[in-house]
């Protein structure tokens, strides 16, 4: 058996991503890892039900055995067994927390496995601590896809928090080998599509939003679609406005949510306040999908990437990665521009 | 393998209810249990009454969005009366007897929904275990809050398991039993492990306490800490009333005890409450139980169990809720063998007996005895009394083999005199030496020195005013009266060979007479 990776989970973000990310690399290459200090940067530290839910994956995809498996725990460990096995799952995560977040788990473990899979996810599908639904099925998934894989998430139930009772819906074929992409020009602006989701809220509400997102964004897009969504058989009250923009070089959604006693302008303001910036910095990757891409792309063995200037979470994702997988990443941060690259390659 | 957690529950009908969209806007302590993120339940059992069903079903069907992980069961409680405390409990009672609980499994019991009487029954059948589980409370977030979850605590009621809890109670035992001993660090074994006993007991009961032991080993003192240790719990309200049965005698006796009422007798010109009476809400301590006279002792059996009694000439009863500390050198249970002590009431008052050994058996307390004894002969004298180290040393020596008859009186006795006689207060080994000569003598019966007796009934200065001539002959006096059971009893022993030549026709009137000239009355203690 390998070498144990200990991995400190107060570094860099210092939150529930350390723990995903290690998690998922763990799965994917094989090697046992123990992260200490688990979420030491949040209000309540340890493993809460989500990252217990995520763990509980890694380990049975991977027939692993697992080390603090227990909720609030502080320091848990992953010994995978050798053999990923592709299958039909299911994982529920109560709470309404994050059904994405747990894909963003498995999903990247079982890349590195060819097989295929179905996955059936519970919980939150749109939760404000990550990314919603439209993220995963419009940005995540496409990409999933240019490694060569197959992947279809369907989202037959939304579930906003608190309620949650989504449902994510996945069927994955993973190839022999992944292939490698790169991502630099973001080329035309070819559509805007926003839509306001509503659950039991009424229509005003998104209304206002959408109009206040073409206000704030007026002239800066091409045309736009403007829909309002409104959620069959709906559990508690719950809203997000997201907007797509679809360039040559993909699509990047932008999205806030709703709350109580904020009012929908701000939420409209928000999600242009990310468009404008992207927009501006003329990179074809958005913040949030760059954490994720290089993960994928670590795990195709190389590729690059032209983003906005990395968050804390991007460059967490940088510094964690390598200790698992033998690729060198680099970054390249434009000294005047809101622009960096990132590239992969392989070690040596 | 980790514990499947298993919570219990009561479905609340204001607190849980709600069908429409709204009801994903409050906070509903059932559905939030189920929503914490940092507790994950494998299964929820919820008990509802017959009525709640849509309610509970509703709840299911909520637990299963917020919860997939979660499965509920329901089960109907039918009670006619939700507060009625004894219906209530029969239920829950009946539940928890039927339920299968596991070792495989962690329970929660959920107290935030039910009525109050619900709760209340909830926490019982915890806390008696009947419910093997931990408490679990639900509290809603703050107001304004987005959030409906809230948070939650959990509540073992084992109180072992709470180490600051479990310090201070340890400290407060440390405390009692340091408060028991006087602040005396006593090391013998025996008698600390007598002393936690003690102060269990003492703080746990309200019945009788026997206090069996040689003379002088601290019975009197003892009674009147653990009166005092009740006192500073809380557990007492009224005195301490304390007396030498020796010293009641007659129907004095019994009025002293019982009280009498005006014109009861001859001289009776007021009414006496008595001594029972006077330590209502307290603790009465009968120092010498064994030389209460036949009669008194059936009276005090029936104030005893009744709480109520006839003081003498009284055509009515009074009431008195004290608490009896009884004190005895005896071996009382010979006595009550030999009829002088009734059977009844040596079985009502030997329920908590404790056996207090005597200074012979405790040599490993002398040395701290003795700093508790210079300390107090500092006091009593009114000047610092010291021992020097080589005084010290031999005073253990000789202490170790001594048979100390009247324990720690003898102790203390020995003490005060060395204290009194100590140039410059600082005893040394010519101050010990002569003690112990004075002890040896006095142990064996010839005395050349005031002895234990006369300095405990005349005090050490008193003592030291009396002629050789008369100490010696008012010890020996009174150490016959306090192995006697009456002042006719002393008298027939003091006056033998005058009895025999029939000079004599009251023994006792002399020998109260004779004690009469050193201010004391029978058996040897001052005559106010």
């Amino acid at each position: 058996m390998s070498e144990l990776i200990e991995i400190d989970g107060a570094e860099g973000e210092g939150g529930g991503q350390v723990v995903r990310t290690s998690l998922a690399l763990s799965v994917a290459t094989g090697r046992p890892v123990r992260v200490r200090n688990v979420r030491a940067r949040r209000g309540r530290p340890g493993l809460l039900r989500q990252h217990l839910t995520a763990l509980e994956a890694a380990a049975e995809v991977s027939g692993a055995r697992v080390e603090g498996a227990s909720l609030g725990s502080r320091c848990v460990a992953l010994y995978p067994s050798g053999r990923v096995a592709h299958g039909s799952y299911r994982f529920s995560v109560g709470t309404a927390g994050s059904a994405p977040l747990v894909l963003h788990t498995v999903v990247p473990g079982l890349l590195a496995h060819p097989g295929e899979s179905q996955i059936v996810v519970e919980g939150g599908t749109d939760n404000p601590a990550a990314p919603p639904s439209r993220f995963l099925t419009e940005v995540w998934a496409p990409r999933v896809r240019q490694l060569g894989v197959q992947l279809d998430v369907e989202v037959p139930r939304r579930g906003f928090f608190p309620a949650g009772g989504g449902r994510l819906e996945v069927s994955l074929r993973v190839p022999e080998r992944l292939e490698a992409f790169e991502i630099h020009a973001r080329g035309a602006l070819r559509e805007a599509r926003a839509i306001a989701t509503l659950s039991r809220l009424p229509a005003r509400v998104g209304e206002r939003e959408l109009d206040e997102l073409a206000r704030a964004l007026d002239g800066a897009l091409p045309p736009t679609v403007a829909r309002l969504e409104e959620i069959p058989d709906p559990r508690g009250p719950g809203n997000v406005l997201s907007l797509a923009l679809h360039a040559d070089s993909g699509v990047e959604v932008f999205s806030a949510f709703g709350a109580k006693g904020k009012p929908a302008e701000a939420v409209a303001r928000e999600v242009a306040a990310e468009a404008t910036r992207w927009l501006a910095s003329g990179a074809p990757v958005g913040e949030h999908q760059a954490d994720q891409l290089v993960l994928l792309l670590a795990l195709a063995g190389g590729g690059s990437f032209t983003t906005v200037r990395p968050s804390l979470h991007t460059r967490t994702q940088l510094a964690l990665i390598p200790r698992f997988l033998d690729v060198e990443l680099t970054l390249d941060e434009d000294p005047v521009e809101d622009r960096a690259r990132v590239t992969v390659r392989p070690r040596g | 393998m980790a514990k499947r957690k298993v919570a219990l529950g009561l479905v609340g009908s204001t607190l849980d209810a709600g069908h429409g969209g709204k009801r994903w806007t409050r906070w509903r302590p059932t559905v939030a249990l189920a929503a914490q993120p940092d507790l994950r339940f494998d299964r929820i059992e919820l008990l509802h009454q017959p009525h709640s069903e849509r309610l509970a079903e509703q709840l299911v069907a909520d637990i299963a969005d917020v919860s997939p992980e979660t499965e509920v069961r329901l089960h109907p409680l039918p009670l006619n009366d939700a507060w009625d405390l004894e219906e209530v409990y029969a239920a829950l009672h009946g539940f928890a007897r039927g339920y299968p609980f596991k070792r495989s499994e962690d329970y929660l019991v959920h107290i935030t929904t039910g009525t109050h009487v619900a709760q209340i029954c909830l926490f019982l059948l915890t806390e008696a275990r009947y419910l093997p589980a931990r408490l679990v409370q639900t509290s809603p977030p703050p107001r304004r809050s987005d959030s409906i979850v809230g948070t939650h605590r959990v509540i073992d009621l084992d109180l072992s398991r709470y180490d600051r809890l479990a310090r201070r109670f340890e400290a407060e035992q440390v405390e009692a039993r340091s408060f028991l001993k006087q602040g005396i660090a006593t090391r013998n074994a025996a008698f600390n492990r007598l002393i936690d006993r003690i102060e269990q007991v003492a703080t746990a009961t309200r019945e009788p306490i026997l206090l069996m032991g040689p003379t002088g080993a601290g019975k009197s003192a003892l009674a009147r800490r653990i009166f005092e240790l009740k006192e500073r719990r809380g557990q007492v309200e009224g005195p301490f009333v304390a007396v030498n049965c020796a010293t009641l005698r007659g129907e004095m006796a019994k009025s002293a005890l019982f009280g009498h009422t005006k014109g009861a007798y001859t001289g009776a010109a007021s009414e006496r409450p008595g001594l029972l009476r006077s330590a209502d809400r307290g603790v009465l301590f009968l120092d010498e139980i064994g030389e209460l006279g036949l009669e008194e002792q059936a009276m005090l059996l029936r104030a005893l169990e009744l709480k109520r009694f006839y003081p003498v000439g009284a055509d009515h009863e009074v009431g008195s809720d004290f608490q009896l500390f009884a004190g005895t050198n005896r071996a009382l249970r010979q006595a009550a063998r030999e009829g002088r002590f009734r059977e009844d009431l040596l079985a009502r008052i030997d329920l908590w007996t404790f056996e207090l050994p005597g200074l012979a058996d405790r040599a490993e307390d002398v040395e701290p005895n003795l700093e508790f004894e210079l300390e107090r002969a500092s006091e009593r004298l009114g000047r610092r009394i010291s021992i020097n180290r080589e005084a010290r040393k031999r005073f253990l020596e000789l202490a170790a083999g001594a048979p100390w008859h009247a324990n720690f009186r003898d102790l203390s006795a020995a003490v005060l005199r060395m204290g009194t006689l100590a140039p410059g207060g600082r005893i040394d080994t010519a101050g010990v030496r002569d003690e112990f000569e004075r002890l040896e003598r006095s142990w064996s019966g010839d005395e050349g020195a005031p002895g234990g007796r006369v300095v405990e009934a005349l005090g050490a200065e008193g003592a030291a005013e009396l002629d050789r001539f008369d100490r010696v002959q008012l010890e020996d006096v009174l150490a016959v009266c306090a192995r006697a059971r009456s002042v006719s009893d002393a008298g027939r022993t003091l006056f033998a060979a005058s009895r025999r030549r029939r000079r004599s026709t009251n023994d006792a009137d002399r020998l109260r007479k004779y004690l009469a000239r050193f201010g004391l009355k029978f058996p040897g203690v001052p005559a106010d």
